[in-house]
C-alpha cells in the first residue's frame, strides 16, 4: 500500500470495511481488525466520504463513528496497554491540539487537553518545514528556544526572528523548542514522558523536550480503541 | 420580607437576558467572573424596582463590586445586605437521586423562597460528587449520573447557610469528585486545592460555556473512575 512521495496511502487504496479510527484534524489513523496489515494513515482531507468506523475518536470522529469514544480515554487506554508502571505521563501532542493523562498509583491522577491557546502545534511546525523546505531529521536542537505559547502565533515570532538576520533552520528550531517546552510544562513537567502523536515522529521536537522521552507512536490512540472495543490485534 | 409583601423577585445570577460582553466592556474587563457579568446584564436590561445584593460573607469581593457599579449606573436603588444565616435547614436534594441539573435547577430556585421548596425527595447512594458553584452552563452537570452528590457552596445554598464554611469545605473522600469553579473566580483556589486534598479529587473551571475540553476532561475523569453515566 503506497505509492505516494509522502508514503501515505491514496484514498482509494484505503479499505472501506474500518472498524477503528481515529480522525485527527490533519491525519486519519484507521486500523482494519478483520486485516493483519495493521494501522494505516491517510491524510484527513482525503479521505473519502464513504469512510466510516466502528468505533473512532478524533476531533472528526462524531461525523465518522457508529461510536465515539473521548479522545483522553483512549489515550489513557492505549497508554495503560503498553506501559507498565503504575506512575506516568503520557503526552499526546497532534496536529491541532495536545493532550495528556497522568496516572499515579494505578488511578488516574489529572487530564489536560489543550486545544484553544497552544493549538495547532503539530500544524503549524508542518507547515515551516514544507514553507521553508526544511528537514527536521538534519537540525541540531538549539539551546535557546523562542517564547511560544501557540502554534500560530509563535510563526509570527520565527518569520520576526528571520528578518532579524537569524538563520532559518536555527530559528524555526528555536520555534520548535519552544513548542517542545511549553507541551512538557502543560504535561506538568514530568522527569519522564511518555509521547505519542505525529510529533513523535519529529526527531527534532522530540529531542528538543526537557525529559527523558519514550515515544509510543502515533497509532497509541487506535491502540486505546482497540482494547476498548476487545479487539487488540495490535 | 420582599416575599411575603408580594413582590416578584428575579435571581440575578439566572440566565434572564442576553449577556452581551462587548456592550458590557464599558464597565467591566472583558475576561470576568461569568455569573457576575450575568448579574449585570440581567440589571442593565431588566425593568426593576430594586436590587439586593447579598455583599457578605458568603460571597466574592466581586459582588460588592458590582453593586458598587450598579449603585453609580442605575437610577433604582441598590441595596447592599450581609446574609449572616447560620440556622442549616437541611440538603435533601444535594443527597438525592435526581439528575445533577434537576438538583441544581430546584436549589436555585429555593433561593427565592425563604424557607426553601420543601418536600421530600429519595436519596441516593452516592457515586461521585461534584463541589462548587452552579454552573454558569448547567451543560456541564449534564455529564453526571444521577446519584451524583452536591458539595460546596450549592450544598451552603440549600442548607440557606451562604456563609457556612465549615460546609463548603464539606466533602466527601470516598467518591471520585470533580471540584468546579468558575473562570476568574476566587474559589478556584480552594477548588484546586481542595481537589489535590481529595484522593480522587478533579479541578475543572469554566467560563460562560463549557468547553469541549473541560467536557471531555470530565467525562474521562469520570469514565476512568468507573462512574457510569
Amino acid at each position: 500500500m503506497g505509492s505516494r512521495a509522502d508514503g501515505l496511502p491514496d484514498a482509494a487504496e484505503v479499505i472501506a470495511e474500518l472498524i477503528i479510527g481515529d480522525f485527527g484534524t490533519s491525519y486519519t489513523k484507521l486500523l482494519d481488525t478483520s486485516s493483519s496489515a495493521g494501522p494505516i494513515l491517510v491524510k484527513s482531507t482525503e479521505l473519502g466520504q464513504e469512510i466510516r468506523a466502528d468505533i473512532g475518536t478524533g476531533h472528526n470522529a462524531p461525523l465518522r463513528s457508529n461510536r465515539v469514544v473521548n479522545e483522553l480515554v483512549a489515550l489513557a487506554t492505549g497508554a495503560r496497554t503498553r506501559i507498565d508502571s503504575p506512575e506516568f505521563v503520557v503526552l499526546d501532542c497532534g496536529s491541532r491540539d495536545v493532550k495528556f493523562v497522568a496516572f499515579e498509583n494505578g488511578r488516574f491522577e489529572r487530564a489536560g487537553w489543550n486545544s484553544e491557546c497552544g493549538s495547532s502545534m503539530g500544524f503549524s511546525i508542518e507547515l515551516l518545514e514544507m514553507h521553508f523546505k526544511l528537514d527536521y531529521k538534519s537540525i541540531c536542537v538549539p539551546d535557546e528556544h523562542l517564547p511560544v505559547a501557540c502554534g500560530v502565533l509563535g510563526m509570527s515570532a520565527v518569520f520576526d526572528a528571520v528578518s532579524k538576520g537569524e538563520e532559518i533552520g536555527r530559528a524555526v528550531a528555536k520555534f520548535v523548542k519552544g513548542i517542545a517546552v511549553n507541551a512538557h510544562r502543560f504535561a506538568g513537567c514530568p522527569s519522564e514522558l511518555y509521547l505519542c502523536g505525529g510529533l513523535c515522529e519529529n526527531p527534532l521536537f522530540v529531542k528538543s523536550i526537557p525529559a527523558r522521552v519514550i515515544s509510543l507512536g502515533r497509532f497509541l490512540l487506535i491502540e486505546g480503541l482497540a482494547e476498548i472495543a476487545g479487539k487488540n490485534k495490535l | 420580607m420582599l416575599a411575603s409583601r408580594g413582590d416578584e423577585i428575579v435571581d440575578l445570577d439566572a440566565t434572564a437576558s442576553i449577556v452581551n460582553v462587548e456592550a458590557e466592556a464599558r464597565l467591566i474587563p472583558r475576561y470576568y467572573c461569568a455569573i457576575l457579568r450575568t448579574v449585570l446584564s440581567n440589571a442593565l436590561t431588566m425593568k426593576l424596582d430594586e436590587i439586593y445584593v447579598d455583599v457578605g460573607p458568603g460571597k466574592c469581593d466581586g459582588a460588592r463590586h458590582i453593586s458598587e457599579i450598579l449603585g453609580a449606573e442605575l437610577s433604582i436603588p441598590v441595596i447592599e445586605t450581609e446574609n449572616r444565616d447560620s440556622e442549616r435547614r437541611g440538603n435533601p436534594i444535594c443527597t438525592s437521586s435526581l439528575p445533577l441539573v434537576e438538583k441544581f435547577e430546584k436549589i436555585v430556585e429555593s433561593v427565592k423562597l425563604p424557607r426553601g421548596l420543601g418536600g421530600t425527595y429519595a436519596q441516593s447512594a452516592a457515586k461521585c460528587g461534584f463541589w462548587g458553584v452552579p454552573p454558569r452552563d448547567f451543560g456541564l452537570l449534564e455529564l453526571f449520573p444521577r446519584d451524583t452528590h452536591v458539595f460546596g457552596w450549592t450544598r451552603c445554598m440549600e442548607n440557606k447557610t451562604p456563609a457556612d464554611r465549615e460546609l463548603e469545605l464539606t466533602y466527601d473522600p470516598s467518591i471520585p469528585t470533580v471540584f468546579f469553579a468558575q473562570s476568574f473566580c476566587a474559589k478556584s483556589s480552594i477548588a484546586y486545592y481542595l481537589a489535590h486534598c481529595h484522593p480522587k479529587g478533579f479541578f475543572v473551571d469554566g467560563d460562560f460555556d463549557i468547553s469541549a475540553s473541560t467536557r471531555a476532561k470530565v467525562e474521562a475523569f469520570l469514565e476512568l473512575n468507573g462512574v457510569k453515566s
